[in-house]
C-alpha cells in the first residue's frame, strides 16, 4: 500500500499549558510492498508517526493518503473502520489481554467484523500453526513465554489479512535471538506482498536486510543526513 | 456482517468474561438476587393481603347501620328500617346477626354471621367462594357453611354435625351444607355461616332487633348522599360505607407496606451505589482493556454493547432468580420471612395460606428500580471511557 504524508504536524493538547508539538511538517513517502524503518531517540516522535499512518488519531494539520485515498479529514469512526480492514498493528508492550486466551486475543480484530465462530476459529488456526504456538491455544496469554506472545501479537496483527503491518519498537523487550526471529518473521510477510513500517533504534532492526529505507527523525522532524 | 452476528460474537467475548471472572460475578448477582426477592416477596404479600381485603368488600353492602350507646355498639332495632322509606335511592335494607362464639372444647373463637340470604342482592356469590357443597336454600334452617378451621376442629371431634350452645347451655346442631375456600382463609377461617333465623335462636336475639342493618343502594353514586340521609334519620346510629371500610383496610396495609417498602428501597439504593462504585471506578486493567480492543479496531459502540450484555445477564438473571424465589416463598411457604414483621397479621391467621396473583405492573416497577440503574451504573463509566481517543494504549511500557 502506497502512504503519502504531506506537511503532517501533530500537537498534543492543543492550547493547553503542557502543548507539545510532536511532530512538525512530516513529508514522507512510503511505497507499496516495501519495508521502512523508522529510527530515532526516544521522544522523537516515531510513535507519533506510527499511529497517523495506522488510523489511530488524525494529524493536526497536513495531509495524510493511504492507497490513494485521503484519510486526513475522515471522521473517528471512518478512521476506525479503515483501520480494521487495512492494518495490522504490532504494539511496543505488544497489548495482549492477560486474561484470555491465545486464541481469543488473535480472534479479538475479527469480534466486532460479526464473522462466525468457526471462521474466526479456522483463521486464528492456521496463524497459531504457523507461527507455531497452536499448543497453546487454551492457554491464558498472561502465562506464556515472551516469545511466543510476541508471535501471539504478530498473529493478531495479521488476522484480518492486512495490506499493510506497522511495529512499534518491536524488538525493545527481546532478546536478540528473538528479534532475529521477528525481523525473519517480517521479511516473510514483505514476501507475501506486505508493506511494513517498523519503528527502532536497535541495530538489529535498522541494519535488517529486508529493511528498504531508513528514515532518521528528530525533534518530530525528518532529518535528512 | 449482520448485526445479529456481531451481537452474538460480543455476547459470546462477554459470557468468557464473565466466566473469568466468576466469582466476583457470582457474588453480585446473590446479592442482586436477595435484594429483588425480598423486595418482591414484599409486594406479593402486600397485594395479596390487599386483594383479599378487595374480595370481602365486594361481597360487603354499600351501607351498614350500627346502633351505638355509650360508644359501643348495640342491638338496632328492626323498626329502625322503616324510618329508611322515605330515603329516595335505598333498593333495600336486610338485617345481619352475627357474633363470636367461644367453642370450649377446642378453645377457638369463632364468627357467627346470620344473613336473610334470599333478600341479599349478593348472596349468589357465597357459592363462588365455596370449596365444597353449596349454599342451601335460603330461609332453610338447620345447615351452615363453615371456613376451614372449623372444618378441621370438626374433623378432630369426628363428628360430621356441627353442635353449638346457646347462652343457656342447650345444644343445637347444624348439617354442613358446604365449606369455603382456602384463597378467603383471611375472611373466612373461622367463619360459620347461618340462616339469620338460626342466629337468632342461637344467641337468643329477640325477633324485632339485628346487630346491624346493611342498606343496599341501587345508584354507586348516591352512596355518600344517602349516606348523609341516613346519618340525619337516625341520629344514634353510626352509617359506615363500604369506601370507609375499604380506606381503612387500605391505612393499615398501607402503613406496613410503606414502611417495609422503604426499608427494603433503603436497601435498593444501597446495593445500586454499591454496583455504581464498583462500575464507575473502572479498573485499570479495565481501562487498559477497552483502549486496547479500540486499538484493535472495536468500536465505542461494540464496547458499550460487552457491558450492555453484561448488565443485562448479571441484573436479568438477578431479576428473574429474585422473582422466581419471592414467588416460591410467598405461595408455598407462606411468606414465612415476613412473619415477624407483619406481626398483627399472623396473629390474626397463623395458619394462613396467600394466593399471590402476579401482576406485571409490579414486576415492572422493582425492574425499572433494580435493572436499569444496574445497567446504567454498568455501562455510562464505560461509555466515557469507551469515546476517548484509544492512543492510551499506545506508546511506552
Ligand atoms: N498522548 C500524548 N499526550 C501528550 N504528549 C504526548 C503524547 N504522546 C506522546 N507525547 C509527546 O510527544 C513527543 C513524541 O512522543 P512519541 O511519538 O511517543 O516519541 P517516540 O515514540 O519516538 O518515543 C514526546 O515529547 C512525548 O512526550
Ligand atoms: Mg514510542
Amino acid at each position: 500500500m502506497l502512504i503519502e504524508l504531506e506537511h503532517v504536524t501533530k500537537v498534543y493538547n492543543q492550547g493547553l499549558a503542557n502543548e507539545v508539538t510532536a511532530l512538525r511538517e512530516v513529508s514522507l513517502r512510503i511505497d507499496d510492498n516495501s519495508m521502512v524503518c523508522l529510527r530515532g531517540a526516544s521522544g522523537s516522535g516515531k510513535s507519533t508517526l506510527l499511529s497517523i499512518i495506522g488510523c489511530v488519531f488524525q494529524p493536526t494539520s497536513g495531509r495524510v493518503a493511504i492507497a490513494g485515498k485521503q484519510l486526513s479529514r475522515l471522521p473517528d469512526r471512518f478512521l476506525t473502520l479503515h483501520r480494521r480492514r487495512y492494518i495490522g498493528f504490532i504494539f511496543q508492550n505488544f497489548n495482549i489481554l492477560p486474561a484470555l486466551s491465545v486464541e481469543e486475543n488473535i480472534m479479538l480484530p475479527l469480534v466486532p467484523l460479526g464473522m462466525r465462530p468457526m471462521v474466526m476459529r479456522e483463521k486464528a488456526a492456521v496463524l497459531m500453526e504457523r507461527f507455531g504456538i497452536s499448543h497453546r491455544r487454551r492457554f491464558p496469554a498472561g502465562q506464556i513465554s515472551g516469545g511466543e506472545l510476541q508471535r501471539t501479537a504478530i498473529a493478531r496483527a495479521l488476522v484480518n489479512d492486512p495490506p499493510l503491518i506497522l511495529a512499534d519498537e518491536p524488538t525493545a523487550h527481546l532478546d536478540s535471538r528473538l528479534s532475529h526471529e521477528f525481523m525473519d518473521f517480517m521479511a516473510d510477510l514483505k514476501a507475501a506482498g506486505k508493506t511494513i513500517v517498523i519503528t527502532s533504534h536497535d541495530a538489529l532492526v535498522t541494519e535488517h536486510k529486508a529493511v528498504d529505507r531508513v528514515i532518521d527523525i528528530r525533534d518530530g522532524r525528518i532529518h535528512v543526513s | 456482517m449482520s448485526v445479529l452476528a456481531r451481537h452474538l460474537n460480543i455476547l459470546d467475548h462477554t459470557l468468557s468474561s464473565l466466566w473469568r471472572r466468576r466469582l466476583k460475578n457470582l457474588s453480585v448477582l446473590l446479592v442482586f438476587a436477595g435484594v429483588i426477592f425480598l423486595i418482591a416477596s414484599f409486594q406479593l404479600v402486600t397485594r395479596a393481603l390487599t386483594e383479599t381485603a378487595e374480595q370481602a368488600l365486594v361481597a360487603a353492602p354499600e351501607i351498614t347501620i350500627q346502633k351505638m350507646s355509650a360508644g359501643r355498639q348495640v342491638a338496632v332495632p328492626l323498626a329502625y328500617s322503616e324510618k329508611l322509606s322515605g330515603i329516595f335511592g335505598i333498593r333495600r335494607v336486610v338485617p345481619r346477626v352475627w357474633g363470636y362464639y367461644f367453642d370450649e372444647v377446642s378453645g377457638a373463637n369463632y364468627t357467627v354471621l346470620g344473613l336473610e340470604r334470599d333478600r341479599m342482592p349478593a348472596s349468589g356469590q357465597l357459592d363462588l367462594v365455596l370449596d365444597q357443597g353449596e349454599s342451601p336454600a335460603p330461609g332453610r334452617s338447620g345447615a351452615a357453611l363453615i371456613g376451614r378451621s372449623v372444618q378441621q376442629g370438626l374433623e378432630r371431634k369426628g363428628g360430621s354435625l356441627l353442635s353449638l350452645f346457646r347462652p343457656d347451655l342447650s345444644m343445637v346442631s347444624f348439617t354442613v351444607a358446604g365449606v369455603f375456600k382456602e384463597e378467603t382463609d383471611i375472611l373466612t377461617n373461622d367463619l360459620i355461616v347461618l340462616d339469620i333465623d338460626d342466629a337468632r335462636d342461637l344467641f337468643l336475639v329477640p325477633e324485632d332487633v339485628a346487630t346491624d342493618l346493611c342498606v343496599y343502594v341501587a345508584n354507586q353514586r348516591e352512596v355518600p348522599t344517602i349516606a348523609k340521609k341516613i346519618a340525619d334519620a337516625l341520629p344514634d346510629t353510626r352509617v359506615v360505607t363500604r369506601a370507609q371500610i375499604r380506606k381503612t383496610y387500605q391505612v393499615v396495609f398501607g402503613w406496613r407496606s410503606g414502611f417495609a417498602s422503604v426499608c427494603l428501597l433503603t436497601a435498593l439504593a444501597a446495593f445500586v451505589i454499591f454496583a455504581w462504585d464498583k462500575a464507575s471506578g473502572l479498573s485499570p486493567e479495565e481501562r487498559r482493556e477497552i483502549s486496547i480492543l479500540k486499538l484493535l479496531g472495536w468500536e465505542t459502540r461494540d464496547i458499550l454493547a460487552i457491558r450492555l450484555w453484561e448488565g443485562i445477564l448479571v441484573a436479568g438473571l438477578a431479576f428473574v432468580l429474585g422473582c422466581t424465589l419471592a414467588y416460591i416463598h410467598v405461595a408455598f411457604f407462606g411468606a414465612s420471612l415476613f412473619r415477624p414483621v407483619m406481626v398483627g397479621w399472623s396473629v390474626i391467621s397463623p395458619s394462613l395460606r396467600l394466593a399471590p396473583t402476579v401482576q406485571l405492573s409490579q414486576f415492572l416497577l422493582i425492574f425499572c428500580f433494580s435493572v436499569l440503574p444496574y445497567m446504567a451504573a454498568t455501562v455510562i463509566p464505560a461509555w466515557s471511557c469507551a469515546s476517548v481517543p484509544a492512543e492510551s494504549a499506545l506508546g511506552g511500557v
